[in-house]
Formats: structure tokens, sequence, C-alpha cells
């Protein structure tokens, strides 16, 4: 049972890395990809409606971390102290640049809430480099370290990465490397770049979840160790499971509804 | 203040702000979804233009619901992880299940309702907003079976290391502290969200803004709804007193700023009441034309978020010092090793950055409201030769 929910919590981790992570990397790429101002547009309306649905992967981790692994919790959230305040720091201003930019009309309101989501999307992805850093070390001492600095670069590259493979796969013609040319999706050119560019993007998500999940690997005896008791276990378990399917189809109903495929009405206003 | 004082205050500040926003969520969800659906089957364009003006300023609002909720759910483990280490196997699992089925649900499905229009098809677009009503309510019970095991234990029992331990998950969910509270939640948020309707719609209808017939109906829905919300409210909020007396005696006897609190939210709510049920309910139908009612709804406005904040001071601050009550008090659930610098600079920064962005998140729904229908960017559609998004064939 523990076992099981030590699986869930590396999924829901691995997972908020691997679909949020292009997010993160999208907004800290955002001034490079997008240098002026209809382009920035374009790339956030491209993510935008992914945003809520990645999110949540980590709010999901951390209520299982509270609810199946309680002791665990407290530990590692305290022993991380000023990086999970960087963390929800540079979360919540992402999260704010997302929604207010498109909130008042004119382009110096629009221009500052681009740099708040692409501050905030460097802090968030520097912050998690420096936290996974440090339960890879087993949370021993401080947790402002060079390898912790280390762990940063590398989050931050492969993040970046992720967000770059991303737009390329959502937005081929309008990424260097992406197949150029008009509205694509309609093009054989645009549908074979798709295909390519779709393995590229499961490569690169695979490549953006291992940084989350090898620490997690390396920490899991202390990790079950920690589990709460089998009654608390069956009780959250059977609260969850009949949800499960509801869940997943929610999710891949994102992907359906506003993946590559669909982006024939683009012309749509995006909400954010 | 002491470390204790600051840790406190950081989540008082963090908790009143983010119920402050939750309480509209929770109000204007079903009338938002209540609209959406009689568009659906009337096909009248006016609930259309209602649907998509309340559901922007609703999710203007939810942004803030989000950023505040985050950093709540993080703080149990940054300031209190006494309380995961004494009583997490019993506390935790109502918050696992309310992260990991109620929230996940109701952001992935709104995120598929704002992205949404004119992608998915009517009724399953409409099924979202439904759904997004739900699981907030969900959401609203889990925590609030969360929050009453923190003033009464019930289903629990101490393990022979001290600890608590899941003892009856039957007993957790019967909770006394729970069966009233979660009514009475409910209750303050529909109260909530039928005022904002009532006086923002008061505010347009006073300026005899074009748009009549939308305000006067959502005036009307507005007042319904906030009547049903007063009763609701009031009924739970006197029903409750029985339980508090049977398993927190004394809980604002004791305690000046809790019966202080106490004593004005039952003002405010005798006030709404009152002013709902025996004068707003019975002229609902010419309140609309009544020119000179108008800037009493606007003035009423504000107030259910007082007394929301009123209730919740109330039933935090007549725990104290207990954490758990009878069982783990604040100052044994601090986290061990947290000190003044830390918790200073964690307060300073959330307090400085979440209150700077509520502010900013009330100027943009007063903005939203006072712009009218007209203006709304929710769901506009790209033929719509009002769209002020940017053309679609541009070229980065």
């Amino acid at each position: 049972m523990d076992l099981l929910w030590y699986a869930v919590l590396v999924l829901l981790l691995g997972g908020y890395f691997a679909l949020e992570g292009s997010n993160i990397g999208l907004g800290m790429l955002l001034p490079a990809l997008g240098r002026d101002q209809p382009g920035r547009d374009r790339l956030v309306a491209a993510m935008a409606p992914f945003v809520l649905a990645g999110e949540v992967w980590l709010v999901a981790a951390v209520g299982v971390l509270f609810g199946a692994f309680p002791q665990l919790e407290g530990e590692v959230i305290f022993a991380l102290y000023p990086l999970v305040v960087a963390l929800l720091a540079g979360w919540v201003v992402r999260d704010a640049g997302l929604w207010f930019r498109r909130r008042v009309e004119g382009p110096r309101w629009r221009a500052f809430w681009d740099g708040a989501l692409c501050a905030g999307s460097w802090v968030l992805a520097l912050a998690w480099g420096f936290a996974l850093a440090a339960i890879a070390g087993g949370l021993h001492g401080p947790v402002i370290t060079l390898p912790g600095a280390l762990g940063a670069l590398v989050v931050a590259a492969v993040l970046a990465f992720h967000g770059r493979t991303w737009a390329a796969w959502r937005l081929p013609d309008a990424i260097p490397g992406g197949t150029p040319g008009g509205m694509s999706d309609a093009t054989p050119g645009g549908v074979r770049g798709g295909g390519r560019a779709g393995w590229a993007l499961c490569g690169s998500a695979a490549l953006a979840a291992l940084p989350a999940v090898l620490p997690l690997a390396v920490a899991a005896p202390a990790v079950l160790e920690h589990a709460a008791p089998s009654q608390t276990l069956s009780m959250v378990g059977l609260m969850v499971v009949p949800f499960v399917p509801f869940m997943v189809a929610a999710q891949v109903g994102v992907w359906r509804i506003f993946g590559r495929r669909r982006s024939r009405d683009a012309g749509t206003p995006s909400f954010f | 203040m002491d470390v204790l004082d600051l840790a406190r205050l950081q989540f008082a500040v963090t908790g009143s702000l983010h119920f402050l926003f939750v309480v509209l969520t929770l109000g204007m969800a079903p009338l938002v979804a209540i609209t959406q659906t009689r568009h659906a089957i009337t096909g009248r364009p006016v609930f259309e233009r209602m649907t998509r003006f309340w559901g922007q300023i609703y999710v203007i609002n939810y942004a803030l619901g989000i950023m505040t909720g985050l950093v709540m759910e993080f703080q149990f483990g940054l300031s209190w992880s006494g309380l995961s280490h004494y009583a997490g196997d019993v506390f935790g699992a109502p918050l696992a299940v309310e992260t990991l089925v109620a929230f996940f649900l109701e952001s992935t499905f709104l995120g598929l309702w704002i992205f949404g229009w004119h992608r998915l098809p009517k009724w399953l677009h409409l099924a979202c907003i439904w759904l997004v009503t739900l699981t907030a309510y969900a959401s609203a019970f889990w925590i609030m079976v969360a929050n009453s095991f923190l003033q009464n234990p019930a289903g629990s029992r101490v393990l022979p290391d001290g600890r608590l331990t899941l003892d009856d998950s039957g007993a957790l969910l019967t909770n006394p502290s729970l069966l009233f509270s979660f009514p009475h939640v409910v209750g303050a948020g529909l109260l909530t969200g039928g005022l904002v309707l009532a006086g923002a719609s008061a505010y347009h209808l006073l300026r005899r803004h074009a748009e009549r017939e939308l305000f006067t109906r959502s005036m009307r829905q507005g007042v319904v709804c906030a009547t049903v919300g007063a009763f609701l409210t009031a009924a739970f909020g006197y029903a409750q007193f029985a339980a508090v007396a049977q398993v927190q005696p004394g809980k604002f006897e004791g305690n000046v700023l809790a019966g202080v609190s106490l004593g004005f939210m039952v003002l405010l709510g005798e006030l709404f009441l009152f002013v709902c049920l025996f004068f707003l309910l019975p002229v609902v139908a010419w309140l609309p034309k009544w020119r000179w009612t108008h800037p009493v709804l606007i003035a009423l406005t504000p107030l259910p978020f007082v007394a929301a904040i009123l209730g919740w001071i109330a039933r935090e601050v007549g725990r104290q010092p207990w954490l758990v009550n009878g069982r783990l008090t604040v100052e044994d659930a601090l986290s061990p090793g947290l000190t003044q610098g830390m918790i200073t600079g964690s307060l300073i920064v959330f307090t400085a950055l979440l209150g700077l962005l509520a502010v900013v998140d009330y100027v943009l729904i007063a903005r939203t409201v006072r712009r009218g229908p007209e203006a709304a960017f929710l769901g506009v559609a790209a033929a719509d030769p009002a769209t002020p998004g940017p053309a679609p064939a541009m070229r980065l």
C-alpha cells in the first residue's frame, strides 16, 4: 500500500515536471522566443489552456505527501524553508503575470506582466533546482550550496529546453527550427514536422521529469519509512480511486481539445 | 512579537486573504452555471452576455484564490510541521483528498471552461462549469473536514508514542464541529455572491446602463441567492452553538477578540437576514426600478466579506491556545528550529506579494464591473468585430 502511494507521489511530481515544466520553460524564454508583443502574445496564448491543468499536479503531489507521508511533509518543507518561500513567490508572480497581462489594454501593462511571467518562471525553476539538489543530498545542512547552484542550472536548462521543444511542437512556424510557413497544421510539411516534433516533445518531457524522479528514487527508502498507517492510506484511497477516471479524462481532454491539430480556431483571442 | 505570534499572523493574513476570494468563488460559481444553463436551454443572447460578464468577474476573482491557496497549502509544512508530526496521519487525509480530487478536477475543468468557449460543444462546455461548481463545493467540504478536526479531533485516538492516529473515518466526517459549519460556509458564499450580483447590477441600473434587461435579471437573481444564503448562514450559524458548547465550552467567553468578532458577525448576519427576508425579497419584482434602493444595495456589497473574516477570527482565535483542540497547542505545533529571521522574511514576502496582488485583483474586478458586459473579454468570439485581441495572421 505504501509502495503504491509512493508510486503515485513519483507520478504526480514527474507529471508536474513533464507537463508544467514546458510552461515554466516557455515563461523563462518568453523574451527570447517572442521578440515583439504579438509574438509574446502568441506564445502565451499557446500555453495558456495547459497552465491550470499543469500546475495542479504539484498541488496534488504535496497533498499526497501530506496524506500518505505526513511525517515527511513537515520535515521536507521545513528543511527547504527559504527555497519553498522563493518557489511560492516565483509561482505566484508567474501566475499573476498570466492572469493579469490581458486584463488592461496597453503595451506597458502587458509588458510589465510579461516581465513578471518571465521572472517568476526563472525563480520557480532555480528554486526547484536548489530544492531537488538538497533532496538528493539527503537534506543535511544548508540548502543554498554549490551543488545546489549546479542543480539550479541543470533544472533551468532542462526546463528551458523543454519549453522550447514544446513551443516548436505547438507553434511550428513561430520557432526557429520548427517547420516554417503559414498555417502549417494543414500542410503536409507541417504534419511531417508534427510527427518529429511530437517525438522530440516526448523526449524533452522525459528529460524534464528526470531531475524530479531521480532524487525521489534515491530517497525512496527514507520516504517509505515515513508512510501513514494503513487505515489512513485506505481512507484516502477509497475517496480518490472513484475519481481517477474523471481526472484522467479531464487531463486527456485538455490535450485533445487544445493540442496541436485543433489549432484551426487560433483566431479566438486567448484569455491569458 | 515572538516567532509564534509572527507565524500565527502569517497564517491569519494568508488565510483571511484566501477566504475573501474563496467566499465569492463559492457564491458566484453556481450563479454563473445556472445562467449558462438558461442560455443553453432558451438560446437567448441575454443569458450568454450575462454568463460572460459574471463569468469574467468570477474568473478574475478565482486567480487570487489559487495564488493564496498555494501559499496556504505549503504553510503547514513551513511553520507548523509539529502539526503534521503529531496529527498528520489524520489531518493529512482530508487535505490529500481535497487537493488530489477536488482541486485537481476543479482547476482542470476551469481551464477547459475558460479556454473552451467556441471550441467545446455547447453541452460539454456547460458541463465544465457545473463540474467546476461541484468540485469547488467538494473542496470546501474537505477543507472544513480538516478544520473541524482541529476544533474537535473526532475519529482519532492517541497512540502509545503520543501521536494521533485515525481511528474512525466515519466519525471524522460526522464531526459535530463540521455538520453545521459546512452549510454555514456554503450559506456565506451564496450570500456574498448574491449581494455582489445585486450591488454591481444596482450600480449600472442607477447609471441607466443600456443593458437594462441583463441587470434587472441579475439583480433579481442576486437578491434571491442572497436571501437563500442569509437564511442558511443564520440558521446553521445558530445551530453551531450547541456543538460548540459540547466540544469547545467557553470558546467565546475567555477570549475577547473571538467574542467581539462573533458578536459583530452575528449582528451583520441578522442585518442581512432582516434586509433580505423582510425588504429585498418581497419587493424583488420592483427593486430594479426603485432607483432609490440602489445606493443601499451598493453599500451592502462589502459587508458579507467583513462578516466572513469576522467569522473565521471567531472560529480560529476562539480555539487558542490549541491548534488541535485539547491535544496540541500552537506553541508545540510550531516547526522546531523556526527562527525570527525565517518567519519575518516569509511574512514580509507573502504579505507584501499577496496583499499587493489582492489590491490589483480587486481593482481589476471593479474595473470589469464598471466597464460592463460589452467589454467582457471571456468567451469573446473570433469573428466578433469588437474583439480587442490581436489579428490572427501575425508573424514573428
